[in-house]
Formats: structure tokens, C-alpha cells, sequence
């Protein structure tokens, strides 16, 4: 199993996790993905993608460091957003009853493999 | 924005403000403009057109020749600017996009909203069947003329 | 009526989610009913707040009716929408110029002209622009500042946050143009960081807004941000306002989140009672 795969893989395992991908952030486009059925990988990979070069253009001007962790909530969920290196974005969408700080641990430890 | 039938607007205004694309142009698969948006000039138009619809064409050829099915989009990125060439069916035929992005969007917000847009097309077109006309019709420099006219809001 | 407005109208009320209402307007602007133009054109923007044609209308009109300040935020929303439109760059270079800052109208105009080096109109203005202003120069120990157009009226100068959450830097109220309302962001190095982002944080919202509605997550409450240094935390007290609240990283996520949360029922009420 390749570091990627065995870092998707201990993300979903979260309860509520409803799925994890990797992708390249400044083209939003999916490098790899373990998503259960309805959760359309390539739809997350660019929406949250965009929203994460957002965020880290808005923590530039702010004279910020690029974010470590991103947690969008929604009423009915939330997207999760851990960016490693060279330009990938481990992401994961979660349900409202997900244990969000587990998920948390486990994406800042994948992101790190990343490269 | 314009458009040489209405109920291309819609699903296209939707695509140009969710992807924030620079240049769109909408085009039949012999070159001919439906709808356009942040072209200025007629020669851009009908220079991009003929060039999209070659290209396409030689493409779509290129996969025939390999066995392969056709290809969905070509995508040439730039540092400043990139661009999108994607042939898509519609209840009119088949249609070419070309689309032109910049830094601001994405590869996968253009393609994510580029096929909502195909979807909503497919839904928007009249049904009434398509009447075939003649490649160079008497009056085809008139047309032209008038289309590029409107296109260019003129 | 004319023929040709007669005809859009019919389009408009047969068709009411068409785009038939640019011509409308602009055929009723061209004609002087500003007023109608003006309404005609509000209600497509309604219906296509993400068009920047819809946007560089409604500057045209509010142009024509005198009203500037609103003329230079719409034609600002075109350009957010789209970087490259000419007509939006001209309009606030022409802006510019009648308030007398010269330097800003000539920046917009060669935009304008990088963007359509083939538009004669633009390299006319750009030659007018300069002439006058070489023409108009006083000299130089004499020249009076020039009074540039501002951005719309800067907010009043009281704050929602002046009490109760525990101190009014690191909190911003921007509104959904990304203007400040209300607080403050210092930057490390001490400058004002405030208006660069606020004019981010209307594009964050809208982003977020999309992502949760297409992924089917609902509507959007929050967004957590850790960076090294700081955590930050985006709210949305109404849906045309963003707050943003920022703490050192020795802050607690969770206690950022609840200093959030009291920093926008404050500033709900304060927008209830200014606005």
C-alpha cells in the first residue's frame, strides 16, 4: 500500500468521514481518491481546491503564513483541508456527527507524507 | 455575453459567472459561432472559430486513427492564461467550446461548471428538429455579416 | 414607446430570466428615462448578480443619474467579475480624471488599452488624459492635492467592537463588496492590513456559499483557518456581511470560535442599528 493510499485510508477510517481525496490545488483537479457513493471526488477536488487558494491569498494579505488546516462548516456537513507539499491538498468531506478533531490529527499527519 | 439564440444565454451566463472564464466561444462543429463572450473584434472570432473547429477536427481524427475514443477536451496551459478546447453533443449536433482562463480559475472549476453547462444546454435546446442548410447559401456573406454583427452587440 | 423597447419589454415579460433586460435598460438610458433604466436594470441584476455586463449597466445609469460613489462600486463589481473589461476600466479612469487624480485615470486607461490594444476610444482618452493634465499642472510647490474619488464612504467611525470581545483589533466587519464596516487587522509588521483583507474576504464568502450548496452540505456557518502563527475564523453574521476574527496561535481554535460567535451576534445588532 503506498504512503498516499494508507494516509486516504486512516482518513476515511474516522467515523463521519465520508470520504477523502488528494488534489492538486492550483488546478483543482483529483490526484487520488477513497469516496463513498454520492460524493463526487472531482466536484470536492475543485470547489475546495479554489476556496483553499482563496484562503491562502487571504492569509498573504493578512501577512500570514499559507494555512496548515481548513475547516469549512455547512449546516448539513463540513470539508476538511489539510495542504502538504508541492501544491497537493489532502481533503475529506464529513458529516455533522464526525469526530472532527480526530480527522484533524490524521489529516495534519497524512499531509505531511505528502510529496 | 452574446448569444445568436436565447436559449443558449442562460446555461452559458451561468458558466461564464461560476468559472470565470475570459473568453468563450461557442461554435458548430464547421466553425460556426453560436455565442461569444470577451471577444472585441469580429477578425478575433471568426479566426479563433476556424482554428478551434481544425483543431478538433484533426484531433478527433488523430483518435481515430489510434483506435481510441474521442478525445473529451484539450487543455493548453500557460503561465498567464490557458485555454480549453472541448467538442460536446447537443440536441443541435455537435458543438465546440473554446474556452480562455486565467490565474483567477482553475482547470477544475472551468471543467466542473464547463459540463453543468453542457447538461443545462442539452436541457435548454428546442426540440424541433434541425433543418439542414446549405453549406454557402446566396445570401452567406450577409448572414455572416449580420451574426458577427450580433455577437459583437453591434 | 418604441418599437424596439416595445419589443424588448414584450421579450422581458414573456421571457423575465432572459438577458433581454441589458438591451431594455440600455435602450431606455440611451433614451434618457434613467429611472426606468435604472429599474429595469436592477431587477436583471437580481436575477444575474454574477454578470458583469449586468454590473457595467447599472454603472452607465447610475453615471447618467450623477450618482458617482454608486457608478465607481458597480463598475468595481464589473471588474471584480471580469479583470479585463475595458468599458469598466474607462469608466472609473473617466471617474478618476474628474476628480483630478490623474495618475489613477492613466493607470486604468493603459488597463484598458493592455487589454484592447486595438480600441481607438481608449488611446483618445489616454492622449486627452494626458494632454490635460501636462496642460492643467500648476507648479510644483503650488499644486494643490488632488481630491481623488474614494471608494464609498468610509465606515462611521463608532464600532461594534469596542466592548465585549475583548479587544477590537483582529476583528473585521466587511460587507458583501468586500469593504470594511467596521475593526481592525494589523499586519507583523504593524501596518493596516484591513482593507487588502476585506476586499479578499467578500470572494471567500462567496466560495464557500458555492462549495457547501454544490456538495451538498448546506449552508455555509463558518471557516476555521490555522496558519502558523495565527488562527482565524470567518462567520457570516448576515448573509451580506463576513466577519473575520483573528488570534495569535496560542488561541484555542474552539476559543476563537466562541469569541466569533459573540463578535457577530455584536454585530448584528450594530448593523440593525445603523442600518
Amino acid at each position: 500500500m503506498s504512503k498516499v493510499t494508507a494516509g486516504l485510508d486512516r482518513v476515511t477510517r474516522v467515523p463521519g468521514v465520508r470520504g477523502a481525496l488528494i488534489a492538486n490545488s492550483a488546478d483543482g483537479l483529483v490526484v487520488a481518491e477513497q469516496l463513498m457513493d454520492g460524493v463526487d471526488g472531482r466536484a470536492v477536488a475543485a470547489l475546495a481546491g479554489s476556496l483553499i487558494a482563496r484562503l491562502a491569498r487571504t492569509a498573504h494579505s493578512a501577512g500570514l503564513r499559507p494555512p496548515v488546516f481548513v475547516h469549512l462548516r455547512g449546516d448539513e456537513g463540513s470539508i476538511l483541508a489539510a495542504p502538504g507539499a508541492d501544491g497537493l491538498v489532502l481533503l475529506a468531506v464529513v458529516g455533522r456527527e464526525a469526530n472532527v478533531g480526530l480527522a484533524r490529527l490524521e489529516m495534519l499527519a497524512a499531509a505531511g507524507r505528502l510529496a | 455575453m452574446r448569444a445568436l439564440e436565447p436559449w443558449v444565454e442562460a446555461p452559458l451566463q451561468s458558466f461564464l459567472a461560476e468559472s470565470s472564464a475570459r473568453l468563450t466561444l461557442l461554435m458548430t462543429s464547421s466553425g460556426q459561432v453560436v455565442a461569444q463572450h470577451g471577444f472585441g473584434r469580429s477578425l478575433d472570432i471568426m479566426t479563433a472559430a476556424a482554428l478551434g473547429a481544425g483543431i478538433v477536427a484533426s484531433t478527433e481524427e488523430l483518435a481515430r486513427l489510434m483506435g481510441g475514443s474521442r478525445f473529451e477536451a484539450l487543455m493548453h496551459q500557460g503561465s498567464r492564461q490557458s485555454c480549453m478546447l472541448s467538442a460536446f453533443s447537443t440536441p443541435r449536433g455537435r458543438w465546440i467550446a473554446l474556452v480562455v482562463f486565467g490565474p483567477e480559475t482553475s482547470v477544475g472549476i472551468v471543467r466542473l461548471f464547463f459540463d453543468a453547462m453542457v447538461q443545462q444546454l442539452a436541457t435548454a435546446a428546442p426540440r424541433e428538429p434541425v433543418r439542414p442548410t446549405p453549406l454557402l447559401a446566396e445570401d452567406f456573406e450577409h448572414e455572416l455579416d449580420a451574426s458577427l454583427k450580433a455577437l459583437l452587440g453591434r | 414607446m418604441s418599437d424596439d423597447i416595445r419589443t424588448l419589454t414584450t421579450r422581458l415579460a414573456e421571457e423575465p430570466s432572459s438577458l433581454a433586460f441589458l438591451e431594455l435598460a440600455e435602450s431606455l438610458r440611451q433614451r434618457g428615462k434613467l429611472d426606468a433604466a435604472y429599474k429595469v436594470a436592477r431587477g436583471g441584476l437580481g436575477r444575474y448578480p454574477g454578470l458583469a455586463d449586468a454590473h457595467d449597466l447599472m454603472a452607465r445609469i447610475l453615471s447618467d443619474r450623477g450618482d458617482l460613489a454608486g457608478a465607481f462600486d458597480a463598475w468595481s463589481d464589473a471588474l471584480r467579475l471580469d479583470p479585463l473589461r475595458t468599458g469598466a476600466l474607462k469608466g472609473i479612469a473617466f471617474l478618476y480624471f474628474r476628480a483630478g487624480d490623474v495618475a489613477a485615470a492613466i493607470a486604468h486607461l493603459e488597463r484598458a488599452s493592455e487589454a484592447d490594444p486595438d480600441d481607438p476610444s481608449i488611446h483618445q482618452a489616454l492622449a486627452r488624459v494626458r494632454r490635460e493634465s501636462t496642460a492643467a499642472a500648476p507648479p510644483p510647490d503650488t499644486a494643490p492635492a488632488p481630491a481623488p474619488i474614494s471608494p464609498p464612504a468610509a465606515p462611521a467611525p463608532d464600532s461594534p467592537f469596542t466592548a465585549g470581545v475583548e479587544d477590537e483589533r483582529g476583528v473585521l466587519l466587511v460587507d458583501a463588496n468586500g469593504m470594511r464596516l467596521a475593526g481592525e487587522l494589523s499586519a507583523d509588521d504593524g501596518s493596516e492590513a484591513g482593507d487588502r483583507v476585506a476586499a479578499q474576504l467578500a470572494g471567500v464568502s462567496r466560495e464557500a456559499a458555492r462549495a457547501t450548496r454544490l456538495l451538498g452540505l448546506g449552508t455555509w456557518q463558518s471557516i476555521a483557518v490555522e496558519s502558523p502563527g495565527a488562527h482565524l475564523i470567518l462567520t457570516a453574521p448576515t448573509s451580506e456581511t463576513v466577519l473575520l476574527v483573528t488570534r495569535d496561535a496560542s488561541f484555542p481554535m474552539a476559543r476563537v470560535g466562541l469569541i466569533a460567535d459573540r463578535a457577530a451576534r455584536t454585530a448584528r445588532s450594530w448593523l440593525e442599528q445603523v442600518g
